[in-house]
């Protein structure tokens, strides 16, 4: 006991004299979360298209200026079809709507009409919003217009309700999944380091000749620099929660306590590699390639999980995130679901588990060569 | 005297190669950690919604509603169909996420559709998956309008989408989502090779061992930027060619053009790379600085929500990044094979970037002494 | 009764034997001294002998326990210093000493250590800012926290100056039980001598064990008698120096050090440093850690800005033309800084082309300098992975490899056997008489007989200068490590 209150104490004291441990738990999160709140905007996504008109009908006419009435659309009017391509193709223009020259007779007389869009199919996301933003407008404008006694009353799309998200700000959203990303990458960089250090500057060998336990060595890096994690974690939520204002319908208890499970594993990751490789060179590199970009894309906070290839869904269970996204999304937008809570507190509590028996099997009591 | 340069730059340049790819562990980590990556994230990520459970409140429970749902069951999309009637159950399969999507049914479903009502469809979308669930909401939505307007007897003006998607007729994701991870996976390898290369002979205590040496700092400038700069080249054409051979997109633009855009984008990456590692004086301060440096670089690239959406201020941060000149030179040649002026318009911030920062790294190897 | 038993012992690194079938009793309560050569497998017996490595074959006992299955009961027996010994530099020196007492389960009882350290005063200094003989003494205060029954010593002395080098010999002798065994591992004969047994190892194997009055009386004849056991050293001509084709100059003062001046906050590492190194000339900077001799280096080849002063080199000012003054330069660092990814032979022709030599001449060269410096069998190693003696070989080959007219060579012979310390000597001398002129830095005393002119240096200041002779009459002493002790003495008072 008193050689592991040592070493933690040691670790402490290393923390404190060299700031790139503190910057990592608390700058970090702070960049990454300005860069969320302000940086990334998913709701008033704004698409640039060209319009051009080729019925003379000046009731038409209120539907180019329809589209020049939206707040999602930015829209330029053409005469000519050239200069829509060019901007297209200089990604000047989203996409581009073109009314066909028997639009409004073919309304007049009940029918259906026909609406040209062209989207720029090069970036996907935009391609769909410039198709789905002409369609909502030009609806609208259908049952404002003086064809809507004509009209289809029905074809209308039913109500959608987004519930723990009613006003449909994505900040709400993104931002405690951001956090589940912050914490991966910081569990990570925090340890990945620690123990190759010492095997590169020599204090593990003196170490190992004193009436230090394996258990020791492992837990006197867990311990430290999970208290510094979940430091940096109560820091993320207070900027998240307290300063921008992000509601919190959960318990901080129960937060704080599935959040304690999942710094257990992504440290465990970070000191596998570390004791592993021994290396900080071989280290670094191997942190730096794994601990963001795996996270960001298989977590399922930006692509839904469910989709993948079954095979892939399995390899998601073994990414710590993928459950700590899913509860923390809960916690904050629905409060605390018992449901949620335990079995994604099962899973990490068993890959934390895992981990720590990794990093037990990988802590070297003796030299290699 | 020019012999003599070359030969020292070659010297440096071998070194730095057998100390970055020579160790088969290293090696190892450079080339399979990207296209492993690569791999996996083409074949797993998609933006289709599949798979999608639901839960379903009918109230009306008549004829139309039990051939509405049926619609559901036979959707490719849709996978389970829970029908209750306790609104309590209902929100408890939403609440525990075992379905991303709820339907609820008003009792006068049928009525309202024959005498040409809106009938009432509410589709709740669970919030805390926000991408999946709208996404599957908006499916849900388009099968329920096409049914009531299919059994509308009304029939009359309507306004219909005729749709031509460039680049990409289907919009398929995976199109878009190669093009991208090009410039992101390349990101990650270059500064894989660039991040540590200074700051572990601080470290070690070789750059004394180099700077004593007649080597210039731009002589170690280039030795140190050469080696990370061919080796990212040949990984990022490697991914090129996969992304073309084995995911079958379609390679629109100038090959020529394509290859002078990569080694511009992966320059100005080298730089920021040698920079960021010519200020540390450890591994570990390398590594978070490179972190701070390669987290905003990947979110701020347009990637996750465009460039033109963002405030101000966050557009002009989005200038100093190369990662965003890159992905709009490797989409926009890939998919849309971009003409030479734009091409040009993207490549001039990143040389500038290049230059900028390559010259910062080569002032600091000296300057930072003692 | 016995402290270690090994019966035939083998362990083998990538198929070569570090120890070959190695028997051997280590009595207890006596201090034994363990030399060898470079690579003899000192260090190796050392981690065998408590377990941090494992033997493939025979058997050993230490203490009554198998270091293989009983690690842990044994480490509550011993004390191991490590040869780069684990302080760990961003604790200061009590928080280190705390950890360990700590780790051994010890109180906090360190006024004895903190005495014989002279460390009192310097309590709360971080361990890495301490000059190399005070990071010793804490390393090896640390390892004798809790008086262990056994104690190793891997080394402890290297890169330590005379004075200091006493202090660590004194405070094992003072704060050990007669008890207990000590194993000690040193390049010092002068030390080995004073011990009670000696073990000398050569490639593996022992070679000699007995005490060491036995073999000669006198520190000197023990050396020659060591020297004969190692195989003896043969003064042959030195090839590099052979090879080494002179540069003209008209220049009396090829080094010059001009009022040279460093201060750290109101510390003053260097202060008025200033001399004048004649070509072909041999001058020794001699102090203790600490004086400043290493800043002093690093002012003159450029690598740490000056506070004050300049130096030149062949006449070219560092501070003005740094490139082109450092072409004439071969610098080798105190602490091994070479390329520890790359082989032997690829740091050689690292540094041979970055010195420009080109591709015929290098090989040659390059194959040249494998032969002298006996290469030849680690030539395509990693060089992280070389004994400490053959890295320091390495960088005295690399800072040769370009034949400079001038050569700083800081503590060239630190750690590195005695057969080959002679060697390394040979070639400067020889290169000096060619006109290679040459600052160097030692710790051995009797290697400062081999310079012409010597400037002894302390906190920070120049405090006498002049030939061996000059100084040895000063200070009215008979040969260079009284003469030392007694000058820095006196400028004490």
């Amino acid at each position: 006991m008193k050689v592991l209150k040592s070493l933690v104490k040691k670790e402490f004291l290393q923390i404190i004299r060299d700031p790139s441990s503190i910057i990592i738990a608390f700058v970090l999160p702070l960049i990454s979360i300005l860069i969320y709140m302000y940086g990334i905007n998913l709701d008033s996504v704004k698409v640039r298209i060209g319009i051009k008109n080729d019925d003379a009908n000046p009731e038409i006419a209120t539907l180019v200026k329809s589209f020049g009435h939206s707040k999602y659309v930015n829209s330029v009017v053409y005469d000519n079809i050239r200069d829509i391509t060019g901007g297209i193709e200089a990604s000047k223009l989203k996409g581009a709507v073109i009314i066909p020259n028997d639009f409004s007779t073919r309304l007049s007389r009940g029918q259906s009409a026909d609406l040209l869009i062209i989207t720029d199919g090069s970036d996907v996301n935009t391609a769909n919003y410039v198709q789905s933003y002409a369609m909502s407008i030009a609806n609208q404008w259908l049952m404002s217009s003086k064809y809507k006694y004509l009209a289809q009353t029905a074809g209308i799309t039913p109500e959608i309700r987004t519930w723990y998200n009613q006003d449909l700000n994505s900040h709400y959203f993104i931002l405690p999944g951001s956090i589940a990303i912050t914490m991966t990458l910081i569990g990570i960089l925090l340890t990945a380091l620690v123990v190759a250090r010492e095997w590169e500057r020599g204090t593990m060998e003196a170490i190992l000749s004193t009436k230090v336990r394996k258990i020791d060595i492992v837990l006197g890096k867990y311990i430290p620099y999970f208290v510094l994690g979940m430091m940096s974690m109560m820091f993320n939520v207070f900027i998240c929660v307290g300063v921008f204002r992000i509601p919190f319908r959960g318990s901080l208890v129960v937060l704080f306590g599935v959040s304690s499970l999942f710094l257990f594993t992504s440290l465990g990751i970070g000191l596998v590699i570390s004791s592993k490789l021994k290396n900080q060179f071989l280290a670094s590199q191997v942190s730096l390639g794994i601990g963001f970009l795996p996270a960001l894309m298989l977590s399922g906070l930006m692509f839904p999980i469910n989709s993948m290839p079954v095979i892939f869904q399995i390899l998601t269970r073994i990414l710590p995130p993928r459950y700590f996204i899913t509860f923390i999304e809960s916690e904050f937008m629905a409060g605390t679901v018992w449901e949620i809570v335990i079995i994604n507190s099962i899973f990490l509590s068993v890959l934390g588990l895992i981990l720590f028996g990794a990093v037990y099997q990988s802590t070297d009591m003796r030299l290699v060569k | 005297m020019i012999t003599d340069m070359l030969r020292r730059v070659f010297a440096l340049v071998k070194k730095e190669f057998i100390t970055i790819w020579k160790d088969p562990k290293s090696r190892g980590i450079i080339i399979a950690m990207p296209l492993l990556q690569l791999f996996v994230f083409a074949n797993a990520i998609t933006m289709e919604v599949k798979n999608i459970d639901t839960v379903v409140i009918d109230r009306n429970n008549s004829q139309e509603t039990r051939e509405l749902l049926s619609r559901f069951k036979h959707s490719p999309r849709f996978r389970h169909l829970y029908v209750v009637d306790d609104e309590k159950e209902f929100k408890h399969k939403i609440d525990t996420q075992n379905v991303q999507i709820g339907i609820y049914i008003n009792n006068d479903f049928s009525s309202s559709l024959k005498s040409n009502r809106q009938p009432v469809v509410q589709i709740i979308s669970d919030g805390r998956q926000t991408n999946s669930a709208s996404i599957a909401s908006g499916y849900a939505s388009q099968i329920v309008s096409e049914y009531i307007s299919e059994n509308s007897t009304l029939k009359g003006a309507s306004i219909n989408p005729v749709v031509r998607n460039w680049y990409n007729p289907n919009l398929e994701y995976r199109w878009y989502l190669l093009t991208i991870l090009i410039p992101m996976l390349a990101l990650v390898i270059t500064i894989l090779l660039t991040a540590l290369s200074i700051a572990r002979e601080r470290e070690m205590g070789t750059f004394d061992q180099l700077i004593v040496s007649p080597l210039s700092s731009f002589e170690i400038l280039l030795g140190k930027t050469i080696p990370p700069l061919v080796i990212a080249m040949g990984l990022t054409c490697f991914m090129t060619i996969s992304v073309v051979v084995f995911f079958r997109v379609p390679f629109m633009g100038s090959i020529l053009l394509f290859l002078v855009s990569i080694f511009i984008s992966l320059l100005s990456i080298v730089g920021v790379g040698l920079f960021i590692s010519s200020i540390c004086s450890t591994q570990q301060q390398a590594v978070l600085g490179v972190m701070t440096f390669q987290m905003p670089a990947m979110l701020l690239s347009g990637f996750i929500s465009p460039i033109e959406d963002m405030p101000v201020f966050w557009q002009g941060i989005t200038w100093i990044n190369p990662v965003r000149f890159f992905m709009t030179l490797s989409k926009g040649i890939f998919l849309k094979g971009m003409s030479v002026q734009d091409i040009i318009y993207n490549l001039i911030p990143l040389v500038i970037i290049a230059v900028i920062t390559l010259s910062l790294a080569g002032m600091t190897f000296k300057r930072k002494l003692g | 009764m016995y402290t270690v038993e090994i019966k035939n012992l083998v362990k083998t690194f990538d198929k070569a034997k570090a120890i070959d079938n190695l028997s051997l009793n280590i009595e207890k309560g006596k201090i034994t001294g363990l030399i060898g050569a470079d690579g003899s497998g000192k260090t190796t017996l050392i981690r065998l002998i408590i377990g941090l490595l494992v033997g493939d074959e025979g058997e050993i006992t230490t203490l009554g326990l198998n270091p293989v299955t009983q690690k842990e009961e044994l480490n509550y027996k011993i004390g191991y210093m490590p040869q780069k010994f684990g302080l760990y530099e961003d604790l200061t020196v009590i928080e280190n000493l705390r950890l360990y007492a700590d780790l051994k389960n010890e109180p906090y009882d360190f006024d004895k250590l903190l005495e014989f350290t002279v460390l009192s005063s310097f309590q709360n200094r971080l361990a890495g800012a301490l000059s190399g003989g005070m990071k010793q003494k804490l390393g090896l205060a640390c390892t004798l926290i809790g008086t262990p029954d056994f104690l190793l010593l891997d080394e402890p002395s290297v890169g330590v100056d005379p004075i200091s080098r006493r202090d660590l010999m004194k405070m094992v002798r003072d704060l050990i039980s007669p008890q207990t065994t000590v194993l000690w591992s040193t390049a010092y004969l002068d030390e080995a001598h004073s011990f009670d047994t000696t073990i000398v190892l050569d490639k593996g194997k022992v070679i000699y064990e007995g005490k060491p009055h036995d073999l000669a009386p006198t520190a000197q004849e023990f050396e020659n008698k060591i020297i004969d056991l190692m195989g003896g050293y043969k003064k042959e001509k030195s090839l590099i120096a052979e090879n080494y084709i002179p540069i003209k100059t008209n220049l009396s003062c090829t080094v010059e050090a001009d009022n040279l001046e460093k201060k750290y906050g109101d510390f003053y590492a260097v202060r008025n440093n200033s001399f004048c190194i004649n070509r072909g000339e041999i001058f020794g900077l001699l102090g203790p850690n600490g004086a400043g001799k290493s800043t002093s280096f690093k002012m003159m080849c450029g690598l740490t800005k000056p506070g004050g002063g300049t130096a030149r080199i062949m006449g070219i000012d560092i501070l003005k033309d740094p490139a082109k003054a450092r072409s004439n330069l071969g610098y080798m660092a105190q602490k091994f800084s070479l390329y520890g990814s790359l082989t032997v032979r690829q740091n050689l022709e690292f540094f041979a082309s970055a010195y420009g030599i080109n591709f015929l001449n290098r090989t040659k060269r390059v194959d040249e300098i494998i032969d002298v410096f006996g290469f030849g069998a680690v030539q395509n190693r990693l060089s992280e992975d070389l004994p400490l003696g053959f890295k320091q070989r390495l960088s005295m080959a690399c800072a040769l490899i370009h034949n400079p007219p001038i050569l700083f060579l800081d503590e060239p012979t630190s750690g590195v056997d005695v057969v080959t310390r002679r060697d390394f000597w040979n070639h400067i001398t020889s290169l000096a008489k060619k006109g290679v002129t040459i600052l160097v830095t030692t710790h051995f005393m009797d290697e400062a007989e081999y310079c012409d002119r010597i400037s002894l240096f302390y906190k920070g200041e120049t405090i006498a200068i002049g030939t061996p002779d000059e100084l040895k009459q000063k200070a009215n002493a008979n040969n260079m490590e009284e003469t030392f002790i007694t000058l820095i003495k006196e400028s004490e008072l």
